[in-house]
């Protein structure tokens, strides 16, 4: 497992970050993140509500600044570059960033000729996605008349509708049902096949732990662990051997049990709560 | 009612202990004082309001009394009554009401639903003033006729208000339910904004057709006075006069009416009440199941000769956007409307029959200053996408000018309405008034537009199409525009008079074309600095617009 902080800045990698910071007045939401994804990771990026992770995936796709640090997206500088970072990367925000006065359709079209897409290939595109997620049954329906769930598949359409190398998603199965999980999850697997990276925050561990190939930790605002699934496990394997901590299991760590050492959020709740029954 | 368990006592005073906890701690911030400020002020205004109307009304009600004509106090219950009523509908319009529909996640019986529903319900103006005022009219038929008629009005006219306050919650439960939903809210917010513009009207109407209004008030009066008695006003008076001239029996019957009237109101809204209780799903999603007749794929975009692809997509969408919007469309056939209005000749001629060139100038400009809605707010109605914005490579100079293109082809389209409004119900606009008007224009547009720019990056509010009469901009935003306005009608008052004073009527147009090389300098001068400004901006651009 990779300790925070110690993450080399490398210009070869997908996703790289220099002791990136960001502070709302006196609050440091994020300090001296050091991330590195390489390309075709499918990366998750986890930590407990109000860990840093929305605020540094806002600054890692351009909706805030960082007050300080760097951020490089494919050895591009976003700062002196960041339109090509743009067109290199797919955004799902936290709130979806949908246009809910447009039918399905038109907010997929809208968003490919805003990434430089002609006409007619915005138009096949559409096509294909909204047919793939299973949207294209109610082409006149607005997006506001959408259920939850057919606004992330939406959201995830016009992501990906330029063919981003980078895929950043805040959040993307919160509220979401098995079936639009699962069309998500299909599509996102067939992005890693075919060589995209996809940088994903969730609270819902067990779908990172299927999903991810390699997991970085924040908390209070630092990245507290940073590696693959198997490294993360040999560190807190490892960690609590040193310390003679019992762990919870016996068997293979969960990413649960990893995130619960990592972030110390174990509570026993036998000795409270008792009028809970 | 039945009386209320242990436990429903607890939940109404929980409810009560959190509604003061939200008032406390809305004290935190400057916002929320300054709130309660305004509210004292209100209160106080209120208050005035109460006490004067109710001295007046009981003055008037002890002349009807002593002179012997009970039966005119409907003429006091009526303006009680319509206030009731109408003040807390347009009250809807201006602030946020509480949603009852949160408590039903927890152990609340029916009655206690209710009873929360009509207490909270009830303590707003119109009921605080309906009460006092009919408090001065009891005590006005009491100083005329103390004893048993004070009595009885003093029964009938709590009836009354019992009336009031249940019609009142009824009325407000189905406004609710109606704006629960995207196309009831668009309808309704179309009648709301059609009534707005009939009150705008009665004044103009009645300096045309004043000659024959007294013969129309007449048939009117003759249709209403009978229809009026059968209502709770006409019916509540009808009570009062009837015992006043010894009818008991009568009035007796006056009552059951007015306690009929109370429980059918009950009843209705006990409908909604119920249903909101039960759970009640108002989702539009499972509705629209328009099935796939013809679909062949998604159609391209719009193609506009000369736009960039993103300027064009930002073009489609924003007139997208605007064409969807019932209020918005409303708002820019206004001025049309208005030029209909003032073109249906009277006989005494109006402002615009002798000045036909004015028409267009006007109904343009009018129609310029209802685009500031839009214009000085530009990413209000886009919401959460400004994050797109903010993360496409598109620069954000394509996405103000595909919405500034998308409000002046708006402007551009109107103006042509207005021209041919003008030639059908004036005459043809003359070349002068033509060349003035877009003259003027041009040296109007770009300034607001470029004003707009920054005020929409540095003073944005999040827009609900869908919801009408809430304000629009912020208050930063209306005072600048306010200010702008004043200076742009002022340097063109200034055109217009030097053209006059030297009398040659084209200079004008010659002064409005060279203050346009300088309106699109500035316009010109800010596009290229939005760029730089959005990236400064993004933070609050995100956190007002994503709320």
């Amino acid at each position: 497992m990779q300790e925070a902080g110690n993450a080399p800045y490398n210009s070869t990698a997908a996703i790289a970050t220099e002791n990136l910071t960001r502070r709302f007045g006196d609050l440091v939401a994020v300090q001296d993140v050091n991330l590195r994804v390489s390309p075709g990771q499918f990366f998750g990026f986890l930590g407990p509500n109000g860990a840093g992770k929305s605020t540094t995936i806002k600054m890692l796709t351009g909706l805030l600044a960082p007050t300080s640090g760097r951020i490089e997206i494919l050895g591009l500088d976003f700062e002196r570059q960041v339109v090509d970072v743009k067109r290199q990367i797919g955004v799902v925000p936290e709130g979806l960033a949908l246009f809910g006065r447009l039918t399905g359709a038109e907010y997929l079209t809208f968003v490919g000729r805003m990434y430089g897409l002609d006409r007619e290939t915005c138009a096949r595109r559409a096509t294909e996605l909204l047919e793939f997620m299973q949207l294209a049954d109610q082409p006149h329906k607005l997006v506001t008349d959408y259920s939850h769930g057919m606004q992330k598949k939406l959201a995830l359409a016009a992501a990906v509708i330029h063919g981003p190398k980078i895929l950043f998603l805040d959040e993307p199965f919160e509220g979401v049902d098995a079936i639009a999980a699962g069309t998500l999850k299909s599509m996102l697997q067939r992005m890693i096949a075919r060589g995209a990276t996809i940088f994903l925050t969730s609270h819902v561990l067990e779908i990172v732990e299927r999903l991810c190939s390699h997991v970085a930790i924040i908390h209070r605002g630092q990245l507290v662990a940073q590696g693959s699934l198997e490294e993360l496990r040999a560190g807190v394997e490892a960690q609590s051997a040193a310390q003679a901590e019992a762990l919870p299991s016996t068997g293979k760590l969960t990413l649960e049990e990893i995130f619960l050492h990592t972030v110390g959020g174990t509570r026993s709740a036998e000795q409270e709560l008792s009028w809970l029954g | 009612m039945a009386r209320l368990t242990s436990q429903s006592r607890g939940q109404l005073a929980a409810i009560a202990q959190v509604r003061w906890h939200i008032l406390t701690h809305s004290l935190r911030t400057t916002k929320g004082a300054l709130e309660l400020f305004s509210r004292i002020v209100i209160g106080i205004v209120i208050t005035a309001g109460g006490l004067g109307g109710a001295v007046l009304l009981g003055v008037v009600a002890s002349y009807f009394v002593s002179k012997g004509k009970p039966e005119a106090l409907a003429l006091l219950l009526w303006p009680v009554f319509v206030f009731w009523q109408l003040f807390p509908v347009m009250a809807t319009a201006l602030s946020e009401t509480m949603d009852s529909s949160h408590l039903l996640r927890f152990p609340l019986n029916y009655r206690v639903y209710m009873l929360v529903r009509l207490v909270y319900g009830a303590l707003d103006p119109a009921t605080v003033l309906g009460t006092a005022w009919l408090l001065g009219i009891t005590l006005g038929v009491g100083w005329a006729r103390p004893g048993v008629l004070f009595l009885w009005t003093t029964l009938v006219l709590i009836f009354f208000a019992a009336v009031n306050v249940l019609l009142t919650q009824m009325v407000f439960a189905w406004i609710e339910r109606w704006l629960a939903q995207r196309r009831t809210r668009e309808i309704f917010a179309v009648l709301f904004f059609l009534a707005m513009i009939s009150l705008q009207l009665v004044g103009p109407m009645l300096s045309r057709y004043g000659d024959r209004s007294n013969a129309t008030l007449h048939k009117i009066s003759h249709v209403a006075s009978p229809l009026q008695a059968i209502l709770p006003p006409g019916v509540a008076a009808a009570a009062i006069a009837s015992a006043a001239d010894g009818r008991y029996v009568l009035a007796f019957a006056f009552l059951a009416g007015l306690l009929l009237y109370a429980a059918a109101v009950l009843r209705v809204l006990g409908v909604r009440l119920r249903a909101q209780y039960r759970g009640e799903n108002l989702s539009e999603v499972a509705r629209d199941a328009r099935p796939l007749q013809g679909y062949a794929g998604v159609k391209p975009g719009w193609s506009v000769p000369g736009l960039s692809n993103p300027v064009a997509a930002v073009f489609e969408k924003e007139l997208r956007y605007l064409g969807r919007s019932g209020p918005m469309l409303l708002t820019f056939v206004t001025p049309i409307i208005m030029l209909v209005v003032f073109g249906v000749r009277g006989r005494s001629g109006g402002f615009l029959d002798n000045s036909p060139d004015l028409a267009l100038p006007i109904g343009s400009a009018y129609a310029l200053l209802l685009l500031t809605n839009l214009i000085y707010n530009t990413f209000g109605a886009d919401g959460g996408g400004v994050q797109f914005f903010l993360a496409s490579p598109a620069s954000f100079r394509s996405v103000v000018l595909g919405k500034n293109l998308a409000h002046m082809a708006v402007l551009a389209a109107e103006v042509v309405v207005l021209g041919v409004g003008v030639s059908l119900l004036f005459r043809p606009p003359s070349l002068l008034a033509v060349a003035t008007t877009v003259a003027g224009l041009l040296f109007a547009a770009p300034l607001n537009l470029a004003a707009g720019n920054l005020l929409s990056l540095y003073s944005p509010k999040k827009i609900e199409v869908a919801t009408f009469g809430r304000q629009r901009a912020s208050q930063l935003t209306v005072l600048a525009s306010f200010i702008l306005q004043i200076l742009i009608f002022g340097v063109g008052a200034l055109t217009i008079f030097a053209a006059r004073h030297y009398a040659s009527p084209w200079l004008a147009v010659i002064l409005f074309l060279a203050l346009a090389a300088i309106s699109f300098t500035i316009y010109g001068l800010v596009l290229t600095r939005i760029d730089p400004l959005a990236q400064r901006r993004r933070e609050i651009l995100t956190t007002e617009l994503c709320k």
